[in-house]
């Protein structure tokens, strides 16, 4: 136990000790926690402005923050910083245009617009977005404590109980069950995987000639990381967004609430304890939701809502609104599940490294491109009287998430509420900034033009994906999972003395295998 | 006399100067690009990221790092080929990738000559590490449970390990499991994660040696480990090979011979200097600076290429 307060202590040490980013007064400022300061202010802000979302900061500000840091294990932590930042200012800050607007700022804050844009059209858009905040923090506040307990014991248990053919069943459960819950159908998402894991396998591999390049010598080491995933993720979706403004024209986008207040527009005497129990129920469904892979918090904060409205039915005295008439309990109920999503959503991260939404996608990418930190369940070898330093990184990530935490509590709520004008940003000219950003962050990174041409490359692949409605994300989680899942499996089967059937070789293994395909067999057919 | 003498002396000086310290007058005419074979933020890249730190604080050139990763160092190689030989490109990779993988791979532009080798910075503690208190912590317990037939997985990060721990458990009469991981730190995070018995790493494990978590039941290169004396080598133990190599810098085919004698110079003076960060991590993590350059090092280059043909030869009969 003393071995585990060590290295929590350590990791805290690591965040306040860590370099500096400058001095004042001869007291050097650690970069770490200046950085989440940072980055919850822009995830804040993006996440107030509709069109873009947190993943797409986050993508945009990985490569400019590795130039800024540089690839040594001490950037880890302050890229990691302003990040985690951005991952839950966006999830707060993306219920302020759904509230003020009627324009949810994050695809998942759409639910949030059903009694959030009743309430501000009531004159209380002021109590409407503190009931917001409170909920969507406390959510997340609950789900990173889930985090900080059981991301050490899974990856403990994996370690301890799983060999290496049932850690290639279990990736291979992964990839199957993202298949089938991601997306319009099981066969659009097991196509979307397919292809993630054959545009992985390209120059990749164990001989000493890469394979599958076609001779072309700037793929012998793989299609550059960023570029694939910047490249499907947000250039496909600056296409569709071109798109969809040159069929309908520039829209016009904001509608404003009335200024007319009745009542009191701040949180009443009596709210902390009417959306008490709601934030409960939708923290620990978005807990739940959050840990399996690629759920994803729509259907967090949709589940949420559906027993939030229930319950409030069988309950509500008749000067209450009802649920989509304007409830603080509704909103409190959606908020409090999506936002507990995203510090579940680490678990399988930091425990298997394997990334179950968009956010988690750049929080691998970046541990991959700096290096020295790499999130799997070696990162939790409690090593004495050696010390592990990715598991002090590991703490160190939790007191930052911790950090992030008290100060969306505190600034948050503040800085939200100064963020609406964002809404009012015209499309035509969001989509070009976004772009020639994203393009310029990846020629930083990559500092060559292939790395462009392939970028565009991927953005066209993600633009048609989007057309014929295949999801993207399970491309991206494949591409990701492909190395290790050859890798492992390449191990496991050496391991075994060469048994091609190794994967059956025991009952948990087996297990996986058939929860594997159990689970597009059942979801293909709903 | 004497006022005469002076200016002839000059003179003769002046004559002689070229001569003699034409490297020493070589100056990279642009900046440097610095390949790096090895992931970011490992050991090696680290070793590389202060020699290069080390050389533009002492000499003021500007030197690029960038990471060129894959197929075992061959990726660098095929991207240095193609770069110019003036000095202005260097790689850092192992010497076993060009000798052992480009053999293997049997490219004949990424063969040893066509490239111009720099300097070494140090040489393999390469050892056959196991957990200090598992089942295998000495050879004669991993000897004699391969020999009652029990799978014994051996972790390797190279085909050029796998080859000599096959003909090794071949000579030795134990037919290994040999598992192909992701470098050194693959190798010891299967130790530590129960995946693998023991393997092969290349000086990593030292720090885990030194505080008794690991240990080094047999020595991998021809001499005895520097952390473990007692460890007998592998050669003692029947295998027929053994897995010496460096860590070293090398450049285009064809480069200018002062350009070549210059940055050998270089890599060195800043790996000797006990004052450098490069020298601090070599003599912490990689058992302290070997550095050999100009002939010296093409004759030894010249003997691990022979080694790896005649491991070639060896593992494809066998």
């Amino acid at each position: 136990m003393t071995e585990v307060l060590n290295y929590v202590w350590l990791g805290v040490l690591a965040v306040f000790q860590g370099p500096g980013l400058f001095t004042v007064l001869g007291v050097s400022i650690p970069a770490a926690p200046l950085m989440v300061v940072g980055g919850l202010l822009t995830g804040i802000a993006v996440g107030a402005t509709p069109g873009l979302a947190g993943p797409m900061a986050m993508a945009i500000s990985l490569p400019i923050l590795i130039s800024v840091f540089g690839f040594t294990p001490d950037a880890i932590l302050p890229v990691f910083g302003f990040l985690l930042g951005i991952m839950k200012g966006a999830t707060v800050g993306g219920a302020v245009p759904a509230i003020l607007f009627n324009m949810p700022g994050t695809p998942d804050a759409l639910m949030t617009t059903l009694d959030g844009y009743p309430m501000a059209r009531k004159g209380q858009p002021r109590r409407a977005l503190r009931i917001a905040q409170l909920s969507s923090v406390t959510g997340d506040t609950f789900s990173d404590l889930v985090l900080f307990v059981c991301a050490p014991f899974l990856a403990v248990f994996v370690e301890a109980y799983l060999d290496l053919p049932e850690k290639t069943a279990l990736l291979i459960l992964s990839i199957s069950f993202i298949a089938a819950v991601m997306g319009a159908s099981v066969g659009r998402g097991l196509l979307s995987v397919g292809l993630g894991l054959v545009a992985a396998f390209v120059g990749t591999g164990q001989a000493l000639t890469p394979r599958l390049t076609g001779g072309v010598g700037g793929l012998a080491d793989g299609f550059p990381l960023v570029s694939a995933i910047l490249g499907v993720l947000i250039l496909g979706e600056i296409f569709k967004g071109i798109e969809d403004l040159i069929a309908k024209g520039p829209k016009h986008r904001a509608e404003e609430a009335p200024e007319d207040v009745e009542g009191g527009d701040d949180l009443q005497p009596g709210d902390i304890g009417r959306i008490a129990p709601h934030v409960a129920r939708g923290a620990v469904i978005g807990t739940i939701i959050g840990a399996l892979p690629g759920v994803g918090s729509t259907l967090a904060a949709t589940l949420s809502y559906t027993f939030g409205n229930r319950r409030h039915e069988k309950r509500r005295k008749p000067t209450q609104a009802a649920f989509g008439k304007g409830a603080p309990e509704g909103i409190a109920s959606t908020e409090a599940a999506n936002s507990a999503v995203s510090g579940a959503n680490l678990i399988p991260v930091l425990s298997l490294g394997i990334p179950g939404n968009a956010a988690a996608v750049f929080l691998i990418l970046a541990a991959d491109s700096i290096g020295g930190f790499n999130p799997g369940p070696a990162v939790f070898n409690f090593t004495a009287p050696e010390v592990n330093p990715e598991l002090v990184t590991a703490f160190g990530i939790f007191t930052l998430m911790a950090i992030g935490n008290l100060l969306n509590w505190t600034i948050g709520g503040w800085f939200m509420r100064s963020m609406g004008v964002l809404a009012r940003v015209p499309g035509q000219i969001l989509l070009p900034v976004v772009l020639l950003l994203t393009l310029t962050a990846i020629y930083v990174q990559e500092t060559s033009l292939f790395a462009l041409w392939v970028t565009f490359g991927f953005g066209v692949l993600g633009y048609l994906f989007r057309r014929s409605d295949v999801p993207v994300l399970p491309f991206v989680i494949a591409f990701i999972l492909a190395r290790p899942l050859e890798q492992t499996a390449r191990e496991a089967f050496a391991a075994t003395g060469g048994d091609p059937w190794f994967l059956f070789g025991s009952a948990t293994s087996i297990l996986f295998m058939a929860a594997a395909v159990g689970s597009v067999v059942v979801l293909s057919r709903k | 006399m004497k006022h005469l003498f002076k200016p002839l002396a000059v003179a003769a000086a002046a004559f002689c100067v070229p001569a003699t310290t034409m490297a020493a007058d070589w100056t990279p005419p642009g900046p440097i690009t610095m390949m790096i074979g090895f992931a970011a933020g490992g050991g090696a890249d680290t070793q590389a990221r202060l020699i290069a730190q080390g050389i533009e604080e002492k000499y003021g050139w500007k030197i690029l790092p960038k990471q060129v990763t894959g197929n075992s160092g061959l990726s660098l190689a095929s991207e240095l080929a193609a770069a110019p030989a003036d000095g202005t490109a260097i790689g850092m990779v192992v010497s076993e990738s060009l000798t052992y993988s480009a053999l293997a791979a049997d490219n004949p532009d990424l063969q040893l000559e066509k490239f111009t080798p720099l300097a070494t910075t140090a040489s393999f503690e390469l050892g056959l590490v196991a957990m200090a208190d598992g089942p295998f912590n000495t050879w004669d317990k991993t000897k004699a449970a391969g020999e009652a037939g029990d799978p014994i997985r051996f972790g390797v990060a190279s085909d050029r390990q796998a080859d000599v721990a096959y003909l090794f458990g071949k000579q030795a009469g134990i037919d290994f499991n040999i598992v192909p991981v992701k470098g050194g730190a693959g190798v010891m995070n299967g130790l530590r994660g129960g995946d693998l018995d023991i393997g092969f790493v290349a000086g990593a494990q030292s720090k885990a040696v030194q505080q008794g978590e690991l240990v080094n039941i047999a020595s991998g290169i021809s001499t005895t480990l520097k952390d473990s004396p007692d460890a007998p080598m592998i050669t003692d133990l029947g295998s027929a090979f053994s897995l010496d190599g460096y860590f070293m810098f090398i450049a285009p085919g064809d480069l200018d011979p002062a350009a070549r004698e210059a940055l050998g110079a270089a890599i060195e003076d800043v790996l000797n200097d006990p004052e450098t960060e490069a020298h601090k991590l070599v003599s912490k993590g990689f058992g302290g600076a070997d550095v050999i350059t100009g002939e010296a090092l093409d004759a030894k280059m010249q003997e691990l290429l022979d080694n790896a043909a005649e491991l070639l030869d060896a593992a494809n009969a066998g």
